[in-house]
């Protein structure tokens, strides 16, 4: 345990850098992915068929192949564009797509739960389309979604682990790094598990929070 | 899973090669100002973080060679971390200019990436636990397939350990801590792998551990650069053989002795040695 504690002192900066990585990658992404979800949900609902089908194959190809592809795919494949991103820039694309498509599912299927008569009636009151989203669609559509979007924001954090295989400094790789050095397996990775579960209660608690705001109102 | 994408990418990236546009490797790697350098971060003595952060091991050491040569400053390096199946992708794909990443040479990967000269030459060598239930290699071999030998993941892992216990089961794992772990968890009763780093891990850990006293399979240790780049492949060439037998050897010298526990040959004075 001592020795433990020792090596946990030795590599502190390492650790705390790998845990900021992963709670930026993290947050970036979510925030990245539901302005897409938001836009591919809207558009599968309401886009017509020009717009709603090349998004129904963008959005069922990103939820058919699984994230590790996906993560290669960005680093590598692009290269032959002449494209190259670094290591965390292809996983913060990688991510906002998956957490993207993910939301664009889950926004279309909270905007179809919503009866069409509530559109109807906001044209008759004069609303724009703009103003009809904004202020009748979405406030309700929000509720729906929020358990299901605070799952997927700590889904999105233990996803962000799969990135240490394109060398993403992030907490699991920096943990690699230091069983590495000295060895100590079950120990670290047991610490980083740890760190995980500690973000994730952390997530899930502050959604409860927000959970029971919304429903109050 | 993995392995499946990686030999997708890589046979992507060969369809790729053949429409590659001409280009100056050397003219871009100075005009930049840095190397980039592919290796992996946890396999001491060849590569790993040291206690302050920064990388280290033999590896890096060979690196900060190419580097020194080109800017006369061996920290103009920017490393990039990959496991040891992204090396060849890496290359291929320009996200690294060299790899320096104990990459054993084959010729079926002389077709994919070119080998500079080399710089060591590894044997594979067995480890097990101290008092455990096999003392050596012949108490193993005798038990037929009741050993499982824990090894890094390669595309030979399999042949190779079979040339030494041709019946054992063979474990592979993505990194060298994981196959130590399995012979610590008894999931495996001895890890194949470098003599180096073996030799390195039972320093480290002494009396834990036992040498399974047999050595076999040499193999050659090169870095790789991309095909097609001759300028830039003579260029490193030059680097590490005046580093191997020249200018340079004094800081080969001790890099080797550091990671190695021995001191290389000196360069004999005279006719140069690799004429004769």
């Amino acid at each position: 345990m001592a020795d433990f504690l020792h090596q946990l002192w030795i590599a502190r900066f390492a650790l705390t850098q790998g845990l900021i990585l992963t709670l930026w990658l993290s947050l970036v992404s979510i925030i990245a992915g539901t302005i897409l979800g938001i836009l591919g949900g809207v558009a599968l609902t309401y886009g017509g068929r020009l717009v709603r089908w090349p998004v129904r194959a963008l959005v069922d190809a990103l939820r058919g192949i699984p994230v590790l592809v996906l993560i290669l795919a960005v680093f590598y494949l692009l290269t032959f564009a002449g494209i190259n991103f670094t290591a965390v820039e292809s996983g913060l694309i990688a991510l906002s797509l998956f957490s993207g498509a993910h939301m664009a599912e889950i926004v279309r299927g909270a905007l179809s739960a919503i009866p069409t008569g509530q559109i109807d009636a906001g044209k008759a009151l004069g609303l724009s389309s703009f103003r009809i989203f904004a202020l009748v669609l979405l406030p309700q559509a929000a509720r729906m979604i929020m358990p299901v979007w605070i799952n997927t924001g700590a889904e999105l954090v233990k996803t962000s682990t799969l990135l240490s295989v394109i060398g993403t400094g992030e907490l699991l790789f920096r943990t690699q790094e230091v069983i590495g050095r000295n060895f100590m397996t079950l120990e670290f990775y047991g610490f980083a598990g740890a760190l995980f579960f500690l973000i994730n209660f952390a997530i899930e608690q502050a959604g409860r929070v927000i959970d029971r705001r919304l429903a109050a109102r | 899973m993995k392995k499946i994408v990686f030999c997708l990418l890589t046979a992507a990236s060969l369809a790729a090669l053949t429409s590659g546009a001409e280009a100056d490797k050397l003219a871009d790697v100075l005009a930049r100002g840095k190397l980039v350098v592919g290796t992996g971060v946890g396999n001491p003595p060849w590569h790993f973080r040291d206690e302050a952060g920064n990388m280290a091991g033999y590896d890096v050491d060979i690196a900060k060679i190419v580097a020194k040569g080109l800017f006369g400053d061996d920290t103009k390096i920017e490393f990039v971390n990959q496991a040891s199946d992204a090396r060849i992708p890496n290359i291929v794909t320009d996200k690294v200019d060299i790899t320096c990443q104990f990459m054993t040479v084959t010729a079926e990967r002389a077709q994919q990436v070119n080998f500079t000269i080399p710089y060591y030459r590894e044997g594979v060598g067995l480890m097990l636990q101290a008092g455990g239930k096999y003392k050596s290699r012949d108490d193993m071999k005798a038990a037929g397939n009741a050993v499982t030998v824990s090894v890094l993941q390669n595309v030979y892992a399999e042949d190779m350990v079979h040339y030494a216990l041709p019946e054992a089961k063979v474990d592979q794992y993505e990194s060298v801590d994981l196959a130590y772990q399995a012979l610590n968890s008894g999931r495996a009763d001895t890890v194949a792998t470098d003599m180096s780093s073996l030799q390195w891990f039972m320093k480290q850990n002494p009396g834990k551990y036992a040498d399974g006293g047999y050595g076999w399979n040499p193999q050659t240790y090169s870095c790789a650069v991309k095909r097609g780049e001759q300028d830039w492949l003579n260029f490193v060439n030059i680097a590490l053989r005046e580093a191997l037998t020249g200018v340079e050897f004094g800081t080969f010298s001790k890099s080797f002795e550091q990671w190695f526990g021995v001191k290389p040959p000196e360069p004999q004075v005279g006719f140069p040695s690799e004429h004769r």
